[in-house]
């Protein structure tokens, strides 16, 4: 399993297929969760989509202790001490013989092979749903042009059966593939986190030109008419990475200057913590675990820099933690 | 990022009360409201009376209609005695003894709701008809009496048979009442002097050899009951008039004036203005409870906004205030009520529980596809949603392909606000083309036709019936498909035998089931199958039989002979509708634990024969042990195997096959002495919690003691897809394949009772209007994919609270607080807590 397919079209690495999904684009979706990301954000929610290898999981509340996982991992890499299961990572391969074994779902296989063909039929079958909401398939992650053929090859064969599709990216990605997923994207949720070069380095691993360079081609190619994708900038607020009014001020300002009449929205996604447990479970540090959530005031304040940053203050709108409590302070104000 | 949203199914009976209070009421309905609930503080209720002809062996409590409710049996000789025991002396007519039954019973009826039952109008009501719950003598001669005490409680009778097939896990069966649609709008049309003069002409058409016979019996019988409602109203419109006198508050003496006008017209004669008609409607509907000596069964008002409209549009035309229609509306709603009252010092609040259904259906298509929403249809919603909280009358709203966005958005909305579904949603194209369906299968098409099919309304719960000529015994069999799977695992006997919990006695080993022989024998899995099916065809057979011993003794002993003149087809024939009098009369058999059944046969499949997990020596022995010593075994069974409910195509066609199976099974039956033709439902009422208790373990997983599956939905937290996944394979088992490219349309349906489906939902899913139209979206998916019927509900705080303290029960559940999703159980429990916190928040 640990090698990729030559025929990257044919075949991809994903984690799971999100059903009924009302976060990742317009209408009622199925979200595709890729595996692999080239960017590795220090605040990642999705630790397990980072890795282009499939990793193994164990749940301790589930597992009954039976042991069956020891005999039947074949490269003897499983073993028991005091705080339960060991796994000794640098020689697992990831082929799933422990998972078939595991009475309890205790250990779960993150990362599965698919192939394009069966993972377009599973996705039609929510097609009623994508038809009476104006929503249809998402290919989230991870960043699923890390593996752009299969993306690719995904995103064209959803749209031959009239599927809409959104595209996910943190746009770190080569601009050809980019631009050939662009030409089968309906939407577009394009991730742009830090304006600042160096800062972007320090938090994410990589430089930012190049994903400038793609929201740029974004533009293009919809002027060009190749693209008919909706655009929809989305950036995580990270307190003391992201979230500072200097930066939010700053990609307020690149929207403004590059992408008027382009963008449709500008989702400010708030910081949580749901994915502390799954760090935990991966044998990973977190640096963001004891990090509180927003309140609404602060949520209040971010926003507030966003909608007199330049862009269309009516664009901007937040999700996440303290969305709920977030709204009611809207309409009160309002009314 | 993710999205997210959670669903597992869950009985409404399970969620919390809703926080929701009623709003926009008058004094008056404020006054009657709070007056209504505080129950057993009231100085007026309509609490049971009974009434006896004063013979030594006469009896009120006919223990049949109670045979669907097994907590109640032990209670039957306590019953029959106290309502005995209290029953006030009606004189007789010099003749009653030489009457015929259905005459006996019609006049009875008709002296005690006349002249017998005070008649009361509460402060403010603008509706009469107050007391209508009543016990009435069966009626019976000494002969009569001892002959249905030989067939009931006799050794051999129908009591010991019930409660036989109920300890061992079969289920159960009884003649019940209720449940139908009377022929309201005919009387709001012609009144009941029209029916009489209907009658009349019956019985001088019958040939003069069948003067005497049983048929002019009935409809002598018939003529007396349709003249109850007309002396009854008499008497309330001398109430109003008394009243007038008394009061000093001229408003409300114009109300009564125009209330005894209104009573003075209807219900004898037709309707013109809404007051009238509701007046009508009312009076009738509450006899039928009379009639039957039960409050409110299933008793269901069909298309009211449709046929109440001409009324109401007359009326707004001639000026009637529109808050005044819906001020009448909410004293019907206010009576309705009422029906509670017949219990009210027994059992918690007050008697009220939600074991009634006073049904009635909302908007939906007509017989050219085009949406029939309609004025009344919105106020109507309106008085609903500010009347909520309240029980009865149950609202059940249709949806179809044009449905109207506006209607969508009001449903969600309420929805929304009130942590879950306040009414029913029906899906017109499912539910019709399952009507069609039992037309073609059992040679009514000339009553159900495309062109009158979209008719139909729903009564009691969700069951599909058309209006005012069908009585298809809705709730009256209740089989477990889950017992032919364990008399499979042992060739025909009880995996475990009965013991009488109140003797200790054990049962002798002996085998009741089809001889299979021994499964360990099964080379194949298809070898295990055709022993499932001569063992389902052996339960269904054995209800089927449990069924005609009580359906015979009630058409012999317990006419209704008011309620047979508002059902077509009892006065052409002269036959009651106890005896098959209605044009339509199916008995329906409700298939209970399905999920259960198909997950255990996958189980089968996939642990001994697919997996070779274990022997079927192994699995018979796990299960007899209650899966005691063999957890990992049950642990494979429950998180191996695969189930239906997750839009696999595999475990689904599973399901479709077991749904063929039974639902062919059940279409080979008619009633013998009353030549009604069985059809298929998936109800449950509340049998998949209490008989979990009595079935032995599965091969699911499941072992005794725990929940079974609830009507069509999948076993609880096996839907790990999510609610499309859910709702596709509830698709998928109703109408097979998908035509095309993942849409199922709506064409066919096996079930032509409907099938109970429930989904829940994170609150979060409707926290926006944004999201409220993705809900909306849903219910138009769901109309394309899913099934007959769909209740929603929220998950709210309290029930994240219960997934914390038991985890076990709550695996799939997700919940979504950002753009982000996690398993609730897997998350530490501050994180929990957190979680808990802001999904308590977010719903206010």
């Amino acid at each position: 399993m640990s090698s990729v397919e030559p025929d990257g079209e044919s075949t991809g690495l994903i984690l799971h297929v999100q059903r009924l999904s009302t976060e990742d684009g317009p209408g009622i979706r199925s979200t595709v969760f890729f595996k692999q990301c080239p960017l590795s954000c220090r605040w990642c929610h999705n630790p397990e989509s980072i890795s282009a290898q499939p990793q193994l999981q164990w749940y301790s509340t589930r597992c009954m202790g039976c042991h069956s996982c020891v005999g039947a991992c074949p490269s003897g890499c499983i073993s028991f001490g005091p705080q339960g299961f060991l796994l000794d990572r640098a020689r697992c391969d990831g082929c799933g013989a422990c998972v078939e074994e595991c009475p309890t779902n205790a250990l779960e296989l993150l990362g599965r092979r698919v192939r394009v063909d069966a993972l377009a039929e599973e996705l039609a079958k929510d097609r009623a749903y994508f038809e009476s909401s104006g929503g249809g398939v998402t290919l989230s992650g991870g960043e699923p042009l890390a593996q752009s053929g299969f993306a690719i090859a995904l995103l064209q064969r959803l749209k031959e059966k009239g599927i809409a599709t959104a595209l996910d990216t943190c746009g770190f990605a080569a601009t050809e593939g980019m631009g050939q997923a662009l030409r089968s994207t309906d939407t577009l949720l394009f991730d742009l986190k830090i304006m600042d070069r160096v800062s972007h380095m320090a938090f994410t691993g990589q430089p930012n030109e190049l994903i400038l360079k793609n929201v740029l081609l974004a533009r293009t190619l919809r002027e060009a008419g190749e693209t008919g994708a909706r655009l929809w900038i989305r950036t995580p607020l990270i307190p003391g990475a992201t979230a500072t009014r200097e930066n939010i001020v700053a990609i307020g300002a690149f929207i403004a200057e590059h992408l008027d009449g382009v963008l449709e929205r500008w989702e400010l996604c708030a910081f949580n913590n749901l994915c502390r447990e799954q760090y935990r479970r991966l044998g990973m540090e977190w640096a963001y675990a004891e990090t509180p959530l927003y309140d609404t005031s602060q949520l209040d304040e971010i926003s507030g820099w966003a909608r007199a940053s330049g862009v269309d203050p009516s664009r901007v709108a937040v999700t996440g933690a303290a969305r709920a409590a977030y709204s009611r302070t809207e309409e009160t104000r309002r009314s | 990022m993710a999205g997210h949203v959670a669903a597992t199914s869950r009985a409404p009976s399970e969620r919390p009360h809703a926080i929701k209070t009623p709003s926009n009421l008058s004094p008056r309905i404020t006054w009657l409201r709070d007056y209504y609930f505080s129950g057993t503080a009231r100085a007026w209720n309509n609490e049971f009376t009974s009434w006896t002809t004063g013979t030594p062996w006469d009896f009120q409590f006919n223990e049949l209609t109670f045979y669907i409710v097994p907590e109640t049996y032990t209670f039957f000789p306590t019953f029959r005695a106290a309502f005995r025991q209290t029953a006030r002396r009606v004189d007789l007519d010099p003749h009653f003894w030489s009457w015929s039954l259905p005459e006996r019973r019609a006049w009875f009826l008709r002296r005690v709701m006349t002249r017998s039952l005070p008649c009361e109008i509460l402060p403010g009501d603008l509706i009469a008809g107050a007391r209508f719950n009543v016990m009435t003598s069966t009626c019976l001669t000494s002969k009569e009496a001892a002959e249905f005490d030989r067939l009931v409680v006799g050794k051999a009778g129908t009591r010991q048979a019930v409660k036989w097939a109920h300890d061992h896990g079969y289920g159960n069966a009884g003649a019940t009442s209720g449940h139908l649609i009377p022929d309201y709008p005919r009387v709001l049309k012609h009144g009941w002097r029209g029916i009489t003069q209907e009658i009349e002409q019956a019985l001088e058409a019958l040939p003069a050899r069948e003067k005497q016979g049983r048929r002019a019996a009935q409809l002598r019988g018939m003529l007396i009951a349709a003249g109850t409602a007309r002396e009854l109203a008499a008497r309330y419109e001398a109430v109003c008039e008394n009243l007038v006198a008394e009061t000093k508050d001229p408003t409300r003496a114009r109300e009564l004036r125009q209330m005894a006008r209104n009573l003075s017209l209807v219900p004898w004669g037709p309707s013109s203005t809404f007051w009238e008609a509701v007046q009508s409607l009312w009076l009738t509907h509450m006899l039928v409870m009379s009639d039957e000596n039960y409050p409110g069964p299933g008793l269901s008002f069909g298309r009211i906004d449709q046929y109440l409209l001409p009324y109401w549009q007359r009326s707004l035309a001639q000026g009637m205030d529109r808050e005044l229609g819906k001020e009448i509306l909410k004293c019907f709603w206010i009576h309705c009520n009422t029906a509670y009252d017949a219990m009210i010092r027994t059992g918690a609040h007050q008697g009220i529980t939600a074991g009634y259904g006073q049904l009635l259906s909302l908007s939906g298509r007509g017989p050219d596809g085009h949406d029939m929403t309609n004025d009344l249809t919105w106020a109507i919603l309106e008085v609903i949603d500010e009347m909520s909280p309240i029980l009865e009358p149950k609202p059940n709203v249709r949806l179809h392909r044009g449905s109207p966005d506006a209607l969508l958005e009001k449903l969600v909305d309420m929805i929304a606000s009130s942590q879950g579904s306040p009414f029913l949603l029906n899906f017109d194209e499912r539910s019709e083309a399952g009507m069609l369906l039992e037309a073609r299968l059992a040679g009514l098409e000339k009553q159900i036709t495309p062109a009158n099919v979209a008719d139909y309304a729903s009564v009691g719960c969700l069951e599909n019936t058309m209006p005012g000529n069908d009585r298809s015994g809705t709730v009256d069999v209740n089989l477990n498909l889950l017992k032919a799977v364990e008399l499979t695992l042992t060739g025909g006997y009880d995996l475990v035998p009965f013991a009488d919990p109140m003797t200790g006695k054990t049962d002798a080993v002996t085998r009741r089931g089809s001889g299979t022989g021994d499964p360990t024998g099964f080379r194949t899995f298809e070898q295990f199958w055709a022993a499932y099916a001569a063992q389902n065809r052996f339960i269904t057979k054995l209800l089927v039989d449990l069924y005609e011993s009580s359906e015979s003794v009630r058409a012999r002993f317990s006419p209704t002979p008011y309620l047979s003149c508002l059902v077509r087809g009892c006065i052409e024939k002269g036959l009651d509708v106890t005896q098959g009098g209605a044009e339509i009369g199916f008995v329906t058999i409700e298939a209970v634990t399905f999920a259960t059944t198909v997950d255990s046969l996958l189980a089968v499949k996939h642990l001994v024969y697919d997996r070779a997990a274990c022997t079927m020596e192994e699995l018979v022995a796990a299960l007899k042990d209650n899966w005691v010593g063999h957890e990992k075994l049950q642990a494979l069974a429950a998180n191996k195997a695969p189930k239906y409910g997750r839009d696999d195509n595999e475990a689904d066609a599973m399901a479709r096959r077991v749904m063929e199976l039974w639902t062919s099974e059940t279409w080979r039956h008619t009633t013998r002495s009353t030549h009604r033709q069985f059809r298929p439902g998936m109800l449950s009422w509340n049998y998949w919690v209490s008989d979990g208790f009595v079935l032995a373990a599965s091969p699911d997983g499941r072992p005794k003691g725990k929940f079974l599956s609830n009507a069509l939905c999948p076993s609880n937290g096996a839907d790990t897809n999510g609610p499309t996944a859910n709702a596709n394979s509830v698709g998928k088992v109703l109408a097979g394949e998908a035509e095309k490219d993942g849409v199922r349309f709506a064409t066919e349906n096996l079930l032509p009772n409907g099938g109970s489906h429930t989904i829940s939902f994170n609150p979060t899913m409707a926290r926006d209007p944004e999201h409220r139209a993705k809900l909306a979206a849903f219910l138009r998916g769901y109309a394309r994919n899913g099934g007959s019927a769909l209740q929603i509900n929220m998950i709210d705080a309290e029930m994240l609270r219960d997934a914390q303290a038991h985890p076990e029960s709550y695996r799939h559940l997700l919940v979504r607080v950002t753009g982000y999703n996690a398993y609730f159980t897997t998350v530490g429990k501050e994180l929990q807590d957190e979680i808990i916190a802001r999904e308590s928040h977010a719903l206010r």
